[in-house]
């Protein structure tokens, strides 16, 4: 059994955000709703370094759903509308979610989202604080365009993304089914992030996991993500210039 | 080839399977949609002004562009994915509230927005009456053209500059108007620009970068400074500001505003003191063992040598060459061959030497490297610091790190600089660009793997012979230096008469200003002048063509609608990685929209007849690249069977037939690079080099060829002259070098040449820089009103200061400020950033005038000339360039 996970390397990311702007067009989010969040650690602003000169870092924070071995999200959806699939992709089930958000409490990353309002409300009220006048041409909206069913049959993915539901990352599960990988992970021009079986001993991802030092995010709670992060390298470990002896003793 | 459009179907959705997309993407998902239409994906090729020219596959359903995704299809795994979120998020402009939809022509004011929609025959009629009299009243040459990049679009940008040929029109060079150009390139090397492609970065040891922003300016290529330091090499910011670059960087060296020069002539000397320098590099390729007459301050030439004369005489060197001296160790005075790098002397570069000439006079000579020691014996570590070091902080650190870092860069090799744009782009850029060229030419740092000094900006640089499309029939458009029109005051003045020898301006000045790909009225220096041009009529006539309503449509008396990158047919070959690539059209063009190739042919066709010229007027059926298209067209209007689908066929045929003669055409650099196998996917050029990576001077420094390579389109014999030596060339002897004290790299302070010269109150009032980077959110002024990066911004624009720049000022954390001096003001919300310089403001540049109350960002600029860069005239090679930081400002609240 395949059981999928996800790693990012915050050497590589270099906090262009393109992970959650692919998300955003491929998932059909509309202004208002992201999937996928990155900022920068300690600073308000993004891309704006945190901490006194010398001491300056910008430390960029890719965060997507964590698919959780055990998601506090899944024990308390009082319908079965949030579930753990077999392959460890938490999803949920659009027809049967009743927007009780439960699960949006007991997520402890905060990347579930209640879908408040139509589609066309939210694009209504993103042109408006852009001060566009007009709209997108002919009721235009972008996304993957098809309906996504699980193979029992349950609603996964949809473009009409309905009012009244909550929804969240789902390792971009219409692409997953067909073999191909997450948007985010085939849109990082920064090559920051593996997708893969980390149940294969021979795939990338569990590779990598077991050669670089990694971390999960909130990891005392239990959670068991499934995005692991590659931690910053610290500056004496790489960038080592090499000097020949005679150089060395020189300076 | 013949190719129909069936085939190109077909062809397309093999180029989506090679892309690894997989029978998968094509299946629709089990169960329920019933009604799902038909899902393709065509490779096409994004390509805004950042000269990324990443793949993208755009997934169409119904006839609409639905996602777009990073093709990852080129050969070097390495490169893919290539794209990022601007990319991603193009459907956001292509269908966004902006899109053109028809032909306008201007009811109301200039600047005022009010327009009628036409038809096309309307409005092309229109701007063709008013282009043919303003031509018969001053002349075809008051007639300005801007395509700003070619490198984004061989085809439409050049059927623009097709038109311009046929009668003579002005360009304006886009490398010149955006000061993309680094003027040390043409100085030093002969050259319009050099740079490694990107995955050569991770060949380095040492990646120097002075004043670039990669991480966000060079984002598809920021990973490979990622890749080089996991590799070992180290990695070293010098800028005034920390940046996402410093971030990821070893060492961040916080420098004050443009005072780069200093530092490197700093190094260099370091490095001459140390005895560190590569001798043999600098004897075989510099002119530092050239010898300089003390009299003249001009290079000792052989013919000027009694002893000489008669061997110089004999020497049959082309007229843009010349035969300087060395004086060789064990031979004496000696001639250097300028037409090869092989070495028959071993000269001595340093001491005094007295030499006979021709009218036996004698005089004192000295090789350029001896001059070079001496001149940089001023740059002391203590003394550069004083330049260098920001306020507050410790002077005795920065003369440590100084010769630390002089030590790094002369023994960790290979070495490689990155000259940034906001670096070179102040008026005393080029005096930085030849200092850091110092550094890399006394290591022996060029034209190796690795190895060099790079500048990223623009997609000027052609990459192989274009003319058979670019030009109508070898006829020959004029130039038009955009600082000279902007700047009226120094084209009258004493300083441009007294150095101008070459450089060309319309008779009865730019009348009529037609541009596309474009928004010079947001987004160029300075912008106020431009409206002041359009306001005062100055300006008869006004031309926009572009997909979206830009501010400078707002502008414009007609604005023609153009295409997007998905909607034509079009070659790339931008600068930064070396592929030739096809744009495909994913979507038909929305409404009334053209491909710019037809807007060009319509106007052209309508224009010989307003223009007495028979020859133009019995070929304009050649104005497509196959005469049988245009007539066609013309048989369809004839007999009522004429239609927008009919149209656009016709002129993505003509569009492919344009590729199809640029790549015959095209000589060496494409040979075997055929339609077909673009229609595949990228292909490399044919470059010099191992594995045709680009590595610039590779040729000089391998196979001893003389300086410089050739700078396309222009012929060598243009560029040569820039470097008479054939060598790379510190020591400038042209008149106007030895008035400024420019003879070699040296160092001069921001401002006293310019904002101090024009006011000197400016020192008092205006006490900080005024910088405007490149932002994550927008190429330029293009994706300026996208939703998707609007909302990442929280929909408004930011002035970034230091906390100390803040509290002086009176300003907290997100108030709204105002950043002005006496030629304008922009206005954004204060972020605080410990990061920064605290004398530099910074804006991010691009945000259309609708989001700044109405001005542009671009009102503070000035049009600042140095008259070094009109010693010659290439156009957009040796020229006056834009220095947009070169700016005084001064910040205060405003209250709302």
């Amino acid at each position: 059994m395949v059981r999928y996970g996800m790693v990012i390397d915050l050497n590589r990311c270099i906090g262009c955000r393109s992970c959650a702007v692919i998300c955003k067009i491929h998932n059909s989010l509309p202004p208002g709703t992201w999937w996928h969040r990155v900022e920068t650690v300690g600073s308000k602003e993004h891309q704006t370094p945190s901490g006194d000169y010398p001491n300056l870092t910008e430390l960029y924070l890719p965060v997507p759903c964590m698919h959780c071995d055990n998601p506090p999200c899944v024990k308390v959806c009082p319908v079965g509308a949030t579930w753990k699939r077999e392959d460890g992709v938490v999803l949920v089930d659009f027809e049967r979610c009743i927007g009780c958000r439960y699960c949006m409490t007991a997520c402890p990353y905060g990347v579930r989202q209640f879908n408040w309002e139509d589609k066309d409300k939210a694009v209504e009220k993103g042109f408006k604080a852009a001060g566009f006048e007009g709209e997108y041409v002919e009721g235009y909206r972008h996304g993957y365009p098809i309906d996504h069913r699980t193979k029992d049959g349950r609603l996964v993915y949809t473009p009409k993304r309905p009012r009244g539901v909550v929804e969240k990352c789902t390792f971009c599960v219409q692409y997953i089914d067909k073999g191909l990988k997450p948007a985010c992970v085939r849109g990082c021009p920064g090559n920051a992030r593996i997708f893969g079986d980390l149940d294969d001993p021979n795939s990338e991802i569990s590779k990598v996991l077991r050669d670089g030092a990694h971390t999960r995010l909130l990891e005392d709670l239990g959670t068991e993500p499934k995005v692991f992060y590659l931690l910053p390298m610290k500056r004496a470990e790489r960038g080592e210039v090499r000097y020949s002896p005679e150089l060395e003793v020189k300076l | 080839m013949k190719v129909s459009r069936r085939d190109f179907i077909k062809l397309s959705a093999a180029t989506a399977f090679a892309s690894g997309l997989g029978l998968g993407y094509f299946q629709k998902s089990r169960g329920v949609q019933q009604n799902a239409g038909e899902i393709k994906t065509v490779r096409s090729v994004c390509s805004p002004n950042c000269t990324g020219a990443c793949g993208f596959d755009a997934l169409v359903y119904n006839g609409r562009i639905e996602t777009l995704t990073q093709a990852a299809d080129y050969p070097e795994p390495e490169y893919n994915p290539r794209g990022c979120l601007r990319g991603q998020s193009m459907m956001n402009l292509i269908y966004g509230p902006d899109r053109l939809k028809r032909p306008l022509i201007r009811v109301g004011k200039r600047g005022e927005g009010k327009f009628k929609a036409v038809s096309w025959d309307e409005a092309l009629d229109y701007v063709a009456d008013r282009l043919a009299d303003i031509m018969k009243r001053h002349g075809p040459e008051s007639v300005a053209i801007s395509i700003q990049v070619p490198g984004t679009g061989y085809v439409h940008k050049g059927a623009m500059m097709r038109l311009a040929s046929m009668f003579g029109w002005s360009a304006l060079h886009g490398y010149t108007m955006n000061g993309d150009l680094p003027a040390f390139w043409s100085q030093t090397f002969g050259v319009q620009t050099e740079e490694f492609e990107s995955l050569e970065w991770t060949n380095s040891k040492y990646i120097a970068i002075f004043g670039s922003n990669i991480m966000v300016t060079r984002l598809p290529d920021a990973k490979f400074v990622n890749i080089a330091a996991e590799r070992g090499a180290k990695v070293v910011v010098v800028d005034p500001n920390f940046s996402p670059t410093a971030a990821k960087a070893d060492e961040w060296v916080q420098i004050n505003p443009s005072t780069d020069s200093a530092f490197a002539l700093a190094i260099a000397r370091e490095i001459i003191e140390n005895r560190l320098y590569d001798e043999e590099f600098i004897k075989t390729y510099t002119d530092m063992p050239l010898l300089v007459r003390m009299d003249t301050q001009k290079r000792l030439m052989a013919k000027e040598v009694k002893e000489l004369e008669e061997i110089a005489g004999k020497l049959n060197v082309p007229e843009y060459r010349d035969v300087f001296v060395v004086y060789d160790v064990n031979e004496g005075f000696k001639p250097v061959n300028p037409e090869t790098l092989e070495r028959d002397f071993e000269p001595a570069i340093e001491g005094e030497f007295e030499v006979e000439l021709v009218d036996g006079k004698r005089v004192k000579v000295k090789p350029v490297f001896q001059l070079l020691k001496e001149e940089v014996q001023k740059y002391t570590p203590e003394k550069v610091a004083e330049i260098i070091t920001p306020p507050n902080r410790n002077k005795g650190e920065y003369v440590d790190m100084i010769k630390r870092l002089a030590f790094e860069m002369a023994t960790v090799k290979p070495l490689h600089i990155i000259y940034g744009a906001s670096n070179y782009q102040w008026y005393h850029g080029d005096l930085k660009g030849r200092a850091l060229a110092l550094i890399v030419a006394l290591t022996g740092n060029l034209g190796k793997s690795g190895a060099g000094i790079s500048t990223y900006a623009g997609q000027f640089k052609i990459r192989w012979p274009l003319g058979a499309w670019w030009s109508f029939k070898g006829r020959k458009n004029k130039w038009v230096t955009y600082l000279l029109w902007m700047n009226k005051e120094y084209r009258q003045s004493e300083e441009f008469k007294k150095y101008n020898r070459e450089t060309p301006y319309p008779k009865n000045d730019v009348k009529a200003f037609l541009f596309g790909w474009n928004n010079p009225f947001d987004q160029h220096n300075m912008a106020n002048r431009m409206i002041e041009y359009a306001e005062n009529g100055d300006l008869e006539l006004i031309v926009a063509i572009d997909f979206q309503m830009t501010t400078s449509c707002k502008w414009a008396d007609v604005v023609l609608p153009g295409v997007a990158w998905y909607e034509k047919y079009e070659l790339t070959a931008t600068i930064l990685h070396p592929y030739v690539q096809l744009q495909q059209p994913a979507i038909e063009p929305l409404f009334e929209c053209m491909p710019e190739i037809w807007i060009f042919k319509e106007l052209a066709k309508r224009l010989v007849q307003k223009w007495n010229d028979e020859e133009l007027k019995s070929s304009i059926s050649e104005f497509y690249p196959d005469p049988e298209l245009f007539d066609e067209e013309e048989r369809a209007r004839k007999d009522g069977t004429w239609s927008f689908r009919l149209a656009r066929n016709i002129a993505h045929k003509a569009s492919l037939k344009a590729v199809e003669l640029m790549l015959k055409t095209g000589g060496e650099l494409v040979e075997g690079i055929t339609l077909e196998k673009l229609l595949k996917g990228p292909v490399r050029l044919n470059l010099p080099t191992p594995n045709k990576r680009q590595i610039p001077f590779w040729e000089q420094i391998n196979l001893k060829k003389p300086f410089p390579p050739q700078s396309y389109p222009v012929p060598l014999q243009k560029t040569a002259r820039f470097v008479k030596s054939g060598r790379i060339e510190f020591y400038k002897e042209e008149d106007v070098f030895i008035d400024l004290g420019e003879t070699l790299p040296v160092h001069k302070d921001p401002f006293v040449d310019t904002e101090y010269r024009l006011n000197p109150e400016a020192k008092r009032k205006y006490r900080y820089f005024y910088i405007t980077r490149n932002a994550l959110y927008r190429v330029h002024s293009t994706h300026s009103n996208n939703i998707t990066m609007l909302e990442l911004q929280d929909f408004r624009p930011r002035v970034w200061l230091h906390p100390i720049t803040a509290k002086e000022n009176g300003i907290a954390e997100g108030d709204l400020v105002e950043v002005y001096n006496d030629r304008g003001r922009v206005y954004g919300y204060a972020v605080l950033d410990e990061g920064l310089h605290p004398s530099v403001i910074i804006f991010e540049q691009g945000w259309w005038s609708r989001y700044l109350r109405g001005t542009s960002y671009n009102s503070l600029t000035f049009p600042w000339i140095k008259p070094t860069h009109i010693v010659y005239f290439v156009p957009g090679i040796w020229e006056p360039t834009t220095a947009w930081n070169e700016v005084a400002c001064a910040v205060r609240k405003v209250e709302v």
